[in-house]
């Protein structure tokens, strides 16, 4: 309950708890202030909306006029709407390319570019990580000419090494759902893999030392050394990369419009298409609750179970 | 232990290649003349080089009124946010208080809410109350980033000795004095990160600008290049003109800053 005082030596005893290190002034309403600008913004702009969606989440209302108390009728009709359904098998696919093929690539990388000796590490990090500070309209229109069926460069590949052409990228449910996929490979990989990197460059010699000691092979150190030392990073990025592909709005829309045949459309997209584009704002709000309940509730279970985010450093 | 490095290179060239070719082919595709943009195969280097697309998106479309409204939102939203972080940082890194824990799992858990949760009421809100004006409206989202104050609080509690901390206190500093005086000036590398990471997320942001601003003088950046791409025209070529120009400053911002910017991002994930 008091300040630790530093000895002379410079060197503070370290408790199990390290609250115990941090300053508790007397009238303590110091920190209180620090942390206020946050809260009163938090609660302006993150609470309040949230409770203003699960009220108007019971309403029908069309923008206009006062909202009609409806009850739980937008939840039924959710549960009975198939594009609904399609809308989050559509974002859960995209949550597993995220998860299973994204963030395992950026490790993949993360472990190359911490090859030891290697030169240019700098230019190789920000090369892949550029995709991610372009505008997402330029990623858009550069993809959308990629992936055109009659002047795309994908085709023009795939004519010149195998003789056919003429893939409809786009226009066919699976293949756009891939395009979407490699898109977001080519925007994502690169950020996660600056995540990887810091935490294998803090992984302590003395283990590869010890494992190269014990005679352990390359793939050996790999899964007995790195992966338990890169277990908090890993459940950083797999919790992060879930919650920006579950909340995916840009790609599709920009990309298939949700397209063909709603085989693209996100979770987002159907809220904001409800809300903006069809009037339904007690609907769309009734799909942003269940948005809300599906994403914090599997992040928080995540966050859980993998320990991340203590109160303490 | 020597080993052949060829084939570790091998695969950072291509993956180089991969990240990259698809911007280079915008680059070059924005000095090309609209029929060129498609030849096959694709020509790196213009030719017919051409500054035309550059020329009619400046004088025939209010380019620079979207880069006006995007850049200043983008700083006003920045400059808020980045002190906001570094405020809540300081105060969940350096003190204990009744009910730290609860306040701090209450930030930590805001990271996973969705933005598409708050989206419709908070137009609503915003409309309703008559602060819709995208002067105001567009910075909202940006303003209290929970990742922020987390990696600001991981910063703090590893660069700032608490010993500098009570040094001042003993000599009667004001909580706000030492804060000022010797946290911010300890803090710029963070904050420089912190600033660029924000700058970047509003600049770039798409869904807010499209729901909000329906008068086209208050376009943002991405929303007026939209305009062209799905006009009925399909300017492509004032499309990748306007891209690339949107772009500079986003990438010249972080290549002089990436160094920064890259170890700030990954400050509160390693540690976490």
């Amino acid at each position: 309950m008091t300040t630790t005082v530093t000895g002379p030596s410079g060197l503070t005893h370290r408790h199990s708890d390290p609250d115990r290190t941090a300053h508790r002034p007397r009238g303590s309403w110091a920190p209180y202030l620090f942390i206020s600008p946050f809260y009163l913004l938090y609660v302006l702009f993150m609470l309040i909306p949230v409770g203003v969606s699960l009220w108007l989440s019971l309403t029908e209302w069309v923008g206009l006029g006062t909202p009609q108390w409806v009850g739980l009728r937008n939840y039924r009709l959710l549960a009975t709407d198939i594009s609904f359904h399609r809308a989050l098998g559509n974002t859960a696919v995209f949550v597993l390319v995220a998860v299973c093929v994204i963030v395992p690539l950026a490790l993949l990388i993360a472990q190359a570019l911490n090859a030891k000796g290697l030169r240019a590490r700098d230019l190789w990090r920000t090369a892949y990580f550029v995709p991610i500070v372009v505008s997402p309209i330029l990623v858009a229109l550069v993809f959308g000419l990629i992936f055109d069926r009659q002047f795309g460069l994908a085709n023009a590949v795939l004519k010149a090494l195998f003789g056919t052409g003429g893939v409809d990228w786009l226009g066919d449910p699976t293949l756009a759902r891939v395009s979407i996929a490699l898109v977001m490979l080519w925007r994502w990989t690169g950020y996660l893999t600056v995540f990887f990197l810091a935490g294998l460059q803090n992984v302590p010699r003395e283990l590869y030392e010890a494992a190269a000691i014990d005679g352990a092979g390359r793939l050996r150190t790999f899964t007995t050394v790195t992966l338990p030392a890169l277990k908090p990073v890993t459940a950083f990025v797999v919790v992060t990369s879930f919650i920006c592909a579950a909340q995916i709005f840009e790609e599709p829309y920009l990309l298939t419009g949700g397209g063909p045949a709603e085989s693209t459309l996100s979770v987002t997209m159907f809220i904001y298409r409800a809300a903006f584009q069809r009037q339904q704002f007690g609907y769309a709000a009734a799909a942003a609750v269940v948005l809300f309940v599906l994403v914090f509730g599997l992040s928080r279970l995540c966050n859980r179970l993998l320990g991340i985010g203590r109160a303490t450093s | 232990m020597t080993r052949a490095r060829l084939p570790l290179y091998g695969v950072l060239v291509l993956l180089f290649l991969g990240f990259l070719a698809p911007l280079l082919w915008a680059l070059s595709g924005s000095f090309k003349p609209r029929g060129e943009i498609f030849g096959y195969p694709p020509e790196l280097v213009p030719d017919p080089f051409t500054l035309d697309n550059y020329r009619t998106l400046l004088t025939e479309q209010p380019f620079g009124r979207w880069f006006l409204m995007s850049t200043v939102v983008a700083v006003v939203a920045t400059t808020v946010s980045v002190f906001v972080c570094a405020l809540a940082g300081y105060g969940f890194a350096k003190f204990r208080f009744a009910g730290k824990r609860l306040l701090f799992n209450v930030m930590f858990s805001s990271l996973s809410i969705p933005f598409a949760v708050i989206l419709v009421p908070l137009f609503v809100i915003l409309v309703k109350t008559g602060l819709g004006s995208p002067w105001f409206a567009l910075i909202v989202p940006w303003v209290a980033p929970a990742f922020g104050i987390f990696m600001m609080q991981q910063y703090i509690v590893q660069s700032i000795p608490d010993s500098v901390l009570e040094a001042a206190r003993i000599d009667g500093a004001s909580e706000f004095g030492i804060f000022r005086t010797i946290v911010l000036p300890l803090l710029r590398p963070s904050l420089g990160a912190l600033a660029v990471w924000q700058f970047l997320q509003s600049y770039n942001s798409f869904l807010w600008p499209l729901v909000l601003v329906s008068d086209s003088s208050q376009y943002t950046l991405p929303l007026g290049l939209q305009t062209l791409f799905v006009s009925e025209q399909r300017q492509y070529d004032l499309v990748l003109a306007g891209a690339v120009l949107a772009v500079l400053p986003a990438v010249a911002l972080f290549v002089l800053l990436r160094k920064q910017l890259l170890e700030g991002l990954s400050t509160g994930a390693v540690k976490g």
